[in-house]
């Protein structure tokens, strides 16, 4: 017997990123919490199924990250595309830094050399002072 | 095909995955994703690191949009009622219209059938 919960969001998880948008003062019915867990269900088959079409026309096997923007935008959620394809980025380049720390520390486990581990940073490398000259 | 735990574990800051930037649950969107249809066999694991934004978003403009309902019926309290407002007023929510409604009529009587049947002498 399958658990009719199972099939959802968990209803906690929901409340709590409803009570981020919602003033502090606002109550939120049990049976609405409810009602946003399972749309925001539908939301997931909906969108999933707009990706998994578009992927058995191209013949592909696998779902990405970039199947279900492309499924976001093509569903009217052109807005939110937006701001998962900067997440979507950001999560890849955390995952490369990841990889590349893992490499470094590998390589490198004496060096305590400043590394800048920010692709593409324009920050100047941290410097530390070594000797401060004092002048009398 | 990559597991969930692997990247879960990463930025979910930990086997708890409560604290960390995902605010719902990796395995849980995997298995709805999964629901949705014959078709869908492998997803990749960035799949649901995409969707855990998107319902982010999604759960907070359909709370946005039920609120402003609350707030039209100067109440504070934000009831099923105002959802299903919510999603009838907003064309992008149309593949929710059936949901709500079903979720809005549960325990009362359905809607008259145009099967009455009058006698007429």
């Amino acid at each position: 017997m399958v658990d009719g919960q199972e099939r959802l969001l968990p209803i906690a998880n929901v409340g709590r990123i409803m009570k981020q948008i919602l003033p502090s003062s606002a109550k939120v019915s049990k049976e609405a919490k409810q009602t946003l867990q399972e749309c925001a269900t539908e939301f997931i088959s909906f969108v999933t199924g707009e990706a998994s079409d578009k992927c058995r026309k191209e013949n592909r096997k696998t779902v990405n990250g970039d199947d279900i923007c492309w499924a976001l935008g093509a569903l009217g959620f052109d807005n939110y595309a937006d701001a998962i394809v900067r997440y979507l980025h950001k999560y890849r380049e955390v995952e490369r830094d990841k990889a590349t720390q893992n490499k470094a520390t590998c390589i490198s486990s004496q060096d305590k050399d400043e590394e800048s581990s920010e692709d593409k940073s324009n920050q100047p490398p941290h410097q530390q002072a070594e000797a401060p000259s004092t002048r009398v | 095909m990559r597991q969930a735990g692997t990247y879960s574990g990463i930025l979910s800051g930990g086997i708890s995955g409560k604290t960390g930037p995902h605010l719902l649950p990796l395995a849980r969107i995997k298995k709805i994703m999964k629901r949705s249809g014959e078709d869908v066999k492998m997803i990749s694991g960035e799949s649901p690191i995409v969707f855990s934004k998107a319902c982010e978003l999604f759960i907070k403009e359909l709370t946005q949009r039920s609120w402003m309902v609350t707030m039209q019926g100067k109440r504070r309290t934000l009831n099923k009622e105002d959802v299903a407002s919510a999603v009838m007023a907003t064309d992008l929510f149309d593949f929710l219209v059936n949901l709500v409604s079903e979720s809005g009529n549960s325990g009362e009587a359905p809607p008259p059938l145009e099967l009455d049947t009058f006698t007429s002498s």
